[in-house]
């Protein structure tokens, strides 16, 4: 950790504020662009024009959209996102149980994806020949499924045919641990599917691209055994891309647990977004909006960090 | 008859040119990709009139059944036919999918194009496209719906611009090369305006990736539609979509577990068709110049060493110890191609090979060929290399790993290139040493110190501690030969190990080479195209054409006294071979290029750049002692030009070209 490494830290930090920002703005004005005051939709259906216009006011739904910007801003950089329109709960509240549920699930598919795509594509680029051919063909099918499908195939398969895992619902942490392994186990093999094609892919160019870089012969002219030019140096040199493939399967296995939450009744923040979104409740939408940014964009974050110390070229200059 | 060389212009490529429609008709997946979307695209536009019932249509006696002749693909929850469905809902689908292609890609391109064009731009393009990146995306478009309701094609159209990010991504190291083009700058010097640039020079170029990305980006558009669908999120009610459909399946598992299978099946072979699309028309990473053949190509490469070991007759009068003799050795493409042809050599030990040539000549194949370090796709077709009572050419993986490094050894052209990035120069160092010498961890640490010294490096500490970007090119070729040095090999291979060097750090190089052969008694085989090295370090050259050896013999006797008029040519085109009295007013050129491997003609294969070719050289040349030593040379013509006392001309006029002056003339 040296100046270079300091500063480019600093730069991808505030990279990463502004980033949030430009979502809160983004969020705010989407959630105002929605058909239906707040009023009218806390009340629902039946309520009186006047009623409406006094839950309204009492919102400050007429002041002016930038001092609504800021006041909404100041309450969430205290950790306030507001209270829901439909339940009166507290949004925060809501979010913070959520989120372990979408953590365990994005965090274990992305790990899961991980050693699959790994495994897969380095076995495909080293052993090449047939069974290059047969994963190739198997990461294309696996690539063209919607996850939403192959998760109901595993319902069906190993919740319904045998019961091996339960089919829906999830059982906290604290709960019981072998529950809850239990139960993430099929919303995770299920998102998984998808990050594992695309990591292999990933894996099995960076790997060709690193025994075609003229460094391999060199290893090779000193009698370096194959298995440590293959796993030391050239997965070593393939490890960049790789490791930027896994951050960008991360930020979409998040988004993507939206469909596993809802086809697994997964209490988590896919299925806020979804139920706040259908229900028109403004703070909750924006809450989770700017709620799956921070931890996307913190994530993100942090594994470009790892990627940059894997790279002697920033790491020690 | 001379075979004119007409200088041949690049053709003009037009943009159609340039997407290579054809790799999709030869690709068996485009190709039935592209036919299934084709016959549903047609098929769902003309359902009205052929599909057997209407999407609403509810047969109350088919409900949840599978397929029957009826229902073909059986009938969902309400008894509606799922064939009918199904067909029915895919034009909307794919349209609005190609939205989220025309605008994100068409975006993507534009971002791309801008900001190849000028590099503020690029700033600010790169830190949005950068945010953009970093969204979750999904959260997002459900938040736009949220705002705009389920309009699809609206949402589709947005969905569309988060996506750009990526496609910029994609393009634009593409867009930037291409604006880096020399045509580019003359065209800027025209006056042609940035947006003529990017129209008519950058488009064109980047056209195959703009039909790549667009049929990945249709697969990931259907599934993205699909999936909004599935949470509720599609089309409204009645109307059918296959996202949709999956959805109420998914209610059903338990009961009718067929109904998955359709909609699902449907949606999968599209997205699969698209993306086979664009597999078969983009460059799919392959193989082929792999410096480690992937475990399927050395098993068959043992194999195939194997039969070749036993089928090949004992080694006769084989050379002595220390020595290498390389007899007939030709080395070809895989299945294709010749690239090295009936190359005889000898290099005695303690002495110096001159491996001499333009670029394309085979000498780099020859050379790596010694320790058996050809890319995958090319291979050792026939011929000996003989060294210590071993044919190398034929010789197993494992017996060439016990003959790598420790007997023969290798140091590379462009040094920074050679040596691994990763790792520091002295963990690469010390592992070869390790490893070679047999040696513990504190002795390799010492070794490796020794041998930097002995390479010329003052200040070895450091230098084991840095990583090869963090040395200069000449400090890195000091490495690279220290490396080759830590098994102690009795032969060096050095491919142009000068080449990429200043001029200063060449002649250091060169030194301490000459000296290390003084020292260790070693031979070296030098690949180089300098004939100034040849004559400062080489006991004897064999000249390159073409992938033969077209003159070999002592250095002194060849720079003397060159029988061949490609060697004439090669020293009548070099500055440094003339001295300063006897410089010509103006250096000869040899007219033409090297000659691609598959137009090598059946005859000699310099005549078609020779000033001295005639009717006698269209047949094969064998190589024939020259009569001087034991030189031997490849030309028909070599007495007679050695009578004559012939030399080559510097001053000389292509007769095509005096052809087309007096055809333009005439017309």
């Amino acid at each position: 950790m040296d100046v270079t490494m300091a500063m480019f830290a600093a730069k991808r930090l505030l990279m990463a504020l502004a980033t949030v920002l430009v979502v809160a703005v983004l969020a705010f004005l989407l959630v105002h662009a929605m058909p239906g005051s707040p009023g009218a939709v806390s009340l629902g259906a039946g309520a009186s024009q006047e009623a409406i216009d006094d839950v309204n006011q009492r919102l400050g739904w007429n002041d002016p959209l930038a001092l609504q910007f800021f006041r909404w801003l100041g309450e969430a950089v205290q950790g306030n996102f507001g209270t829901s329109l439909i339940d009166g709960r507290s949004v925060s509240a809501d979010l913070a149980s959520r989120l372990p549920v979408t953590a365990s699930l994005a965090a274990g598919a992305t790990v899961l994806s991980a050693i699959l795509g790994i495994g897969l594509g380095v076995t495909a680029a080293v052993r090449g020949g047939l069974l290059d051919r047969i994963i190739g063909g198997f990461v294309g099918l696996l690539v063209a499924l919607p996850a939403f499908w192959i998760g109901i195939i595993f319902v069906y398969l190993f919740a319904v045919q045998s019961s091996v895992f339960p089919a829906t619902g999830y059982v906290p942490f604290e709960v019981s641990p072998q529950d809850w392994a239990l139960s993430l186990a099929l919303p995770v093999i299920t998102l998984a599917v998808g990050g594992a094609a695309f990591i292999a892919r990933q894996t099995r160019a960076s790997m060709l691209e690193a025994l075609q870089q003229e460094h391999i012969r060199t290893l090779r002219a000193t009698a370096t055994p194959t298995w440590k030019i293959l796993y030391v140096h050239a997965l070593r040199y393939a490890s960049l891309p790789i490791v930027a493939g896994i951050a960008l399967q991360f930020i979409g296995l998040f988004g993507g647990s939206v469909i596993a939450e809802q086809l697994f009744a997964m209490p988590g923040l896919g299925q806020a977004v979804q139920s706040s979104v259908s229900t028109h409740d403004a703070p909750a939408v924006q809450g989770v909006v700017v709620i799956a940014t921070v931890v996307v964009v913190a994530v993100n974050l942090l594994l470009e960090l790892a990627t940059k110390f894997l790279d002697p070229k920033l790491r020690a200059s | 008859m001379i075979p004119s060389i007409t200088p041949t212009a690049t053709p003009r490529k037009t943009a159609l040119a340039k997407f290579s429609g054809h790799r999709l008709l030869t690709s068996p997946g485009g190709l039935a990709g592209a036919v299934w979307l084709a016959a549903l695209v047609a098929a769902s536009l003309t359902a009205p009139w052929w599909l057997p019932y209407k999407t609403e249509d509810q047969d109350f006696t088919a409900v949840l059944s599978g397929p029957s002749a009826a229902h073909w693909l059986g009938a969902d929850e309400l008894g509606r036919d799922l064939l009918s469905r199904i067909f029915a809902s895919a034009a909307g689908t794919l349209g609005t999918s190609l939205i989220t292609v025309i605008v994100g890609v068409g975006l993507g391109t534009i971002l791309a194009m801008t900001a190849a064009a000028s590099d503020r731009a690029e700033g600010i393009i790169s830190r949005v496209t950068e945010i953009m990146m970093s969204l979750p995306g999904t959260v997002i478009i459900l938040a736009v719906i949220g705002a705009v309701g389920t309009n699809i094609p609206l949402i589709m159209a947005i969905l569309g611009i988060l996506i750009s990010a990526g496609i910029y991504r994609v393009m634009l190291g593409q867009a930037k090369s291409l604006q880096s083009q020399l045509y580019v700058d003359a065209a800027k010097v025209d006056g042609v305006g940035t947006l003529g640039i990017s129209v008519r020079h950058v488009l064109p170029g980047l056209m195959n990736t703009v039909v790549v990305q667009s049929a990945l980006i249709f697969a990931v558009g259907m599934l993205i539609q699909a999936g909004l669908a599935f949470i509720g999120f599609g089309p409204p009610i009645p109307q059918p979509s296959w996202g949709g459909m999956i959805q109420s399946a998914s209610q059903h598992v338990y009961d009718a577990p067929w109904l998955m299978v359709p909609s699902g099946a449907v949606l999968a072979l599209t997205v699969l068709s698209a993306n086979a699309i664009g597999n078969a028309l983009g460059k799919s990473p392959n193989a082929a110049a792999s410096h480690l053949p992937s475990a399927a190509i050395r098993r068959k490469r043992a194999a195939d060493a194997a039969a070749a070991a036993a089928a090949a007759p004992a080694v006769e009068n084989a050379p002595a110890a220390g020595q290498l003799s390389v007899r007939g050795l030709s080395v070809g493409v895989d299945g294709g191609t010749p690239l090295v042809t009936d190359v005889t050599f000898d290099v005695a030990p303690g002495t110096v090979l001159g491996l001499v040539g333009e670029s394309g000549c085979g000498k780099t194949m020859t050379a790596v060929s010694l320790l058996g370090l050809l890319p995958s796709g090319v291979s050792v077709t026939g011929g000996q290399i003989l060294w210590n009572g071993k044919n190398l050419a034929s010789a197993t993986e494992k017996d060439l790993e016990g003959i790598r490094g420790r007997d023969i050894a290798l140091i590379s052209q462009e040094p920074m290139r050679a040596l691994d990035p990763m790792f520091t120069v002295g963990y690469q160092l010390t592992a070869a040493i390790r490893r070679l010498r047999k040696a513990g961890k504190a002795e390799a640490r010492a070794a490796a110190l020794s041998l930097l010294e002995k390479v010329g490096i003052v200040d070895a500490q450091r230098i084991l501690k840095s990583y090869p970007h963090q040395i200069s090119g000449g400090m890195a070729q000091r490495v690279a030969i220290a490396l080759a040095l830590s098994g102690k090999p009795r032969l060096l291979v050095a491919d142009e190990p000068t080449t990429a060097l200043d001029v200063t750090v060449q002649a250091e190089i060169l030194s301490l080479l000459r000296s290390l052969v003084k020292d260790t008694g070693m031979s070296v085989v030098m690949v180089t195209h300098d004939l100034g090295v040849v004559a400062d370090i080489c006991d004897n050259v064999a000249v390159m054409y073409a992938g033969q050896v077209v003159e070999g013999g002592r250095t002194a006797s060849i720079l003397d006294n060159p029988r061949h008029p490609y060697t004439l040519a090669l020293l009548a085109a070099d500055p440094h071979a003339n001295t300063a009295h006897d410089m010509p007013e103006r250096l000869a050129t040899i007219k033409g290029q090297v000659p691609q491997p598959k137009d090598w003609p059946a005859g000699c294969r310099f005549a078609a750049r020779c000033q001295f070719a005639g009717s006698a050289c269209a047949v094969p040349v064998p190589l024939l002692p020259s009569g001087s030593e034991d030189g031997e040379v490849r030309c028909v013509k070599a007495d007679e030009l050695a009578v004559e006392g012939l030399g080559w001309l510097a001053t000389e006029v292509p007769t095509h070209r005096v052809l087309e002056i007096v055809e333009k003339d005439m017309a």
